[in-house]
């Protein structure tokens, strides 16, 4: 394991918390920046905004779409805003106004509150599934997706100073943390989080630290994994896919939101361009979610331990000798 | 009792009337006929376009850009401009004669109109100078405009007499029929609530949309109450009397508790005879191009 990962996962906060002490930081180290949220819970920045800079943080009430563009006006005029909502309402209510956002590459730093599959609770009208194929289809959008707090704050704090916009997704369940606060973060730069010659198990989200266990598990069992955290996953950082590909020749995707146009499907697209080798996507396969706990749902859905095992030890058998 | 309804008349501003010079007005009325001819120019470029709500916009482009803004179009990305927002961006052609003909850009610009690789797109594009808003999308201006305002409010200025302004002012031109649409109330809400008097809206009451008469395909009457109940002044003006326009921004400049909007009542395809209350998107032939200039000149 590589120094930057943590030994052991026995801390574990919401994603959203990260995210929230970037907020903080960046609210008194630059002024532009105001927190936007439509009607929704802001974390600790809420508050610390309210009482040091009232006027920067601005309830649009429930309604995603003027969040989006009154966002995009605030940009033109000189600002940084980070909208908040609902990542479902985001893409599904605003994604005409994100995509404006885009065209004129406005620097809105949109966060997909409680993004993908695991939304304890909640259920199918709140679990996004297509959020990923649906942005990384826009030009000019920056999709970052961490796998855990520390990778959020770094996220966030690198979104603000990013010129054009970028959205983030961030999981609603608390989730191990995995790295150290050294983590080297860079914008479109895969990180390898596990050296491997067998197999390589791509990852985006909250899964992160699932993959990470699994990995240790196959270790056991003399299998070689190589781990790749694509954080960011557009624009995707080809150059590692491929390259990984060449050295383990079999290629396990893993993510919280459907396989259909999803990470899963964007290295897919590359590799059956470049080197086409055995792929096994795990995700969402085109089904719609239900209350549950994280759990529950990754073992429902096939997203668990278990099923990266399997996943890895397939690719493997086929393999080209 | 309701409570909110009885207090509409203290909402209303009665606009007081201004003598402008006649010599001001009879020189922006000249604009606005130039601004015609520019645009049908423009269009015949690209044999088709939306040539009644470009002509029903001409006098409140000419108020604005020619007599009323701070602008400067030799500094088109100027961040202390007024900025001019055009919702209803497929009225593009009178947007671009404007800017051409205030400056922004040379004229020659014109002859790109709706060709492979031209500056001047169908829809009122950012990349154009002077643009400061990619429409396109019916609806979402405002809620753009409501952005821009409170940006320039944080940015706030300080002025001699010691009282803090906007940095700014926004404009923002919409359409009647783009009043069917939600986010413009959704942007609405939020202006008044945040009582962005650096806001001047102005909707382009031209009484008809893409199939028809606006009232006939959904009802947005009461207009003025309307915008009253969400907490804006509310100022009525015909779109096509210069003077009526310039006194209704100017009356909205003077509000510091709330955003503004101009009902213009226009007519769609005013200043051809033929054109008008009949022309929405439509080509353009050499009949109707000749018809046009004749009662232009």
């Amino acid at each position: 394991m590589l120094e930057f990962l943590r030994d052991s996962f026995s801390e574990s906060r919401t994603m959203y918390s990260g995210h929230n002490e970037a907020l903080v930081e960046l609210g008194d180290e630059n002024s532009d920046v105001l927190i936007l949220y439509a009607d929704f819970a802001q974390g600790q920045a809420g508050p610390y905004y309210r009482k040091k800079y009232p006027e920067r943080i601005i309830n649009i009430g429930i309604a995603e779409a003027n969040l989006m563009t009154v966002a995009a006006g605030l940009a033109e005029g000189g600002k940084i805003p980070f909208t908040h909502c609902h990542s479902i309402f985001a893409i599904g209510r605003a994604y005409n106004q994100i995509r404006q956002i885009a065209f004129d590459k406005y620097n809105v730093n949109i966060i997909l509150c409680n993004t993908g599959m695991f939304w304890d609770f909640m259920g199918a009208s709140h679990q996004v599934i297509e959020e990923i194929a649906a942005l990384r289809a826009l030009p000019n959008l920056v999709l970052l997706s961490p796998s855990d707090a520390v990778e959020a704050k770094k996220a966030s704090k690198a979104a603000a100073y990013f010129d054009g916009p970028v959205a983030i997704r961030l999981a609603e369940p608390e989730t191990p943390i995995i790295y150290n606060d050294d983590y080297p973060f860079e914008i479109g730069k895969a990180t390898l989080l596990k050296e491997g010659k067998d197999v390589t198990i791509a990852v985006t989200g909250i899964l992160m630290s699932k993959v990470l266990q699994a990995a240790k598990i196959l270790e056991r069992e003399k299998i070689d994994v190589q781990v790749l955290n694509f954080h960011t996953i557009k624009p995707l950082d080809t150059e590692t896919i491929k390259n990984s590909a060449r050295e383990t020749g079999a290629i396990v995707t893993v993510e919280d939101s459907s396989v259909i146009g999803g990470l899963g499907g964007s290295i897919t697209e590359i590799l059956s361009e470049n080197y086409p080798i055995p792929i096994h996507r795990i995700g969402v396969r085109d089904v719609f979610g239900q209350t549950g706990n994280m759990e529950e749902l990754a073992t429902e859905y096939n997203m668990n331990i278990t099923d990266i095992i399997k996943a890895a030890k397939k690719v493997i058998k086929k393999k080209r000798k | 009792m309701i409570v909110g309804l009885t207090n509409f008349e203290t909402h209303f501003t009665e606009v007081i009337k201004v003598s402008h010079d006649p010599e001001l007005i009879k020189e922006l009325e000249g604009k606005a006929k130039l601004l015609r001819k520019h645009t049908i120019e423009i269009i015949r470029y690209a044999g088709k376009g939306w040539i009644g709500g470009s002509f029903s916009e001409a006098e409140i482009f000419t108020a604005l850009l020619f007599h009323h803004m701070r602008i400067d179009p030799k500094k088109p990305d100027w961040p202390e401009r007024d900025r001019l927002i055009l919702s209803k961006a497929h009225c593009c052609e009178m947007h671009y004669a404007a800017l051409g003909e205030a400056g922004y850009f040379p004229k020659k610009y014109f002859s790109t109109y709706g060709k492979f690789g031209g500056i001047l797109q169908a829809h009122s594009q950012r990349t154009v100078p002077g643009v400061d808003y990619s429409g396109g999308s019916l609806g979402t201006g405002l809620s753009f405009a409501v952005g821009e305002a409170i940006a320039a409010k944080l940015f706030s200025q300080k002025t001699s007499d010691g009282t803090t302004v906007p940095r700014n002012r926004v404009y923002c031109i919409i359409g009647d029929g783009e009043c069917d649409g939600g986010q413009i109330w959704e942007a609405a809400l939020s202006a008044g609530h945040y009582k962005l008097s650096n806001i001047t809206t102005i909707i382009d009451r031209n009484k008809y949309q893409s199939t028809g008469a606006v009232d006939s395909i959904i009802e947005i009457e009461p207009l003025s109450e309307k915008w009253r109940s969400f907490l804006w002044n509310v100022i009525e003006v015909d779109g096509h009397d210069l003077g009526q326009i310039l006194d209704g921004l100017e009356e909205a400049k003077k509000l510091t508790n709330k955003p503004s909007i101009i009902i213009a009542n226009t007519v769609k395809g005013k200043g051809v005879p033929s054109f008008e209350n009949k022309v929405h998107f439509s080509p353009l032939t050499d009949e109707m191009y000749d018809e046009a200039m004749k009662a232009l000149t």
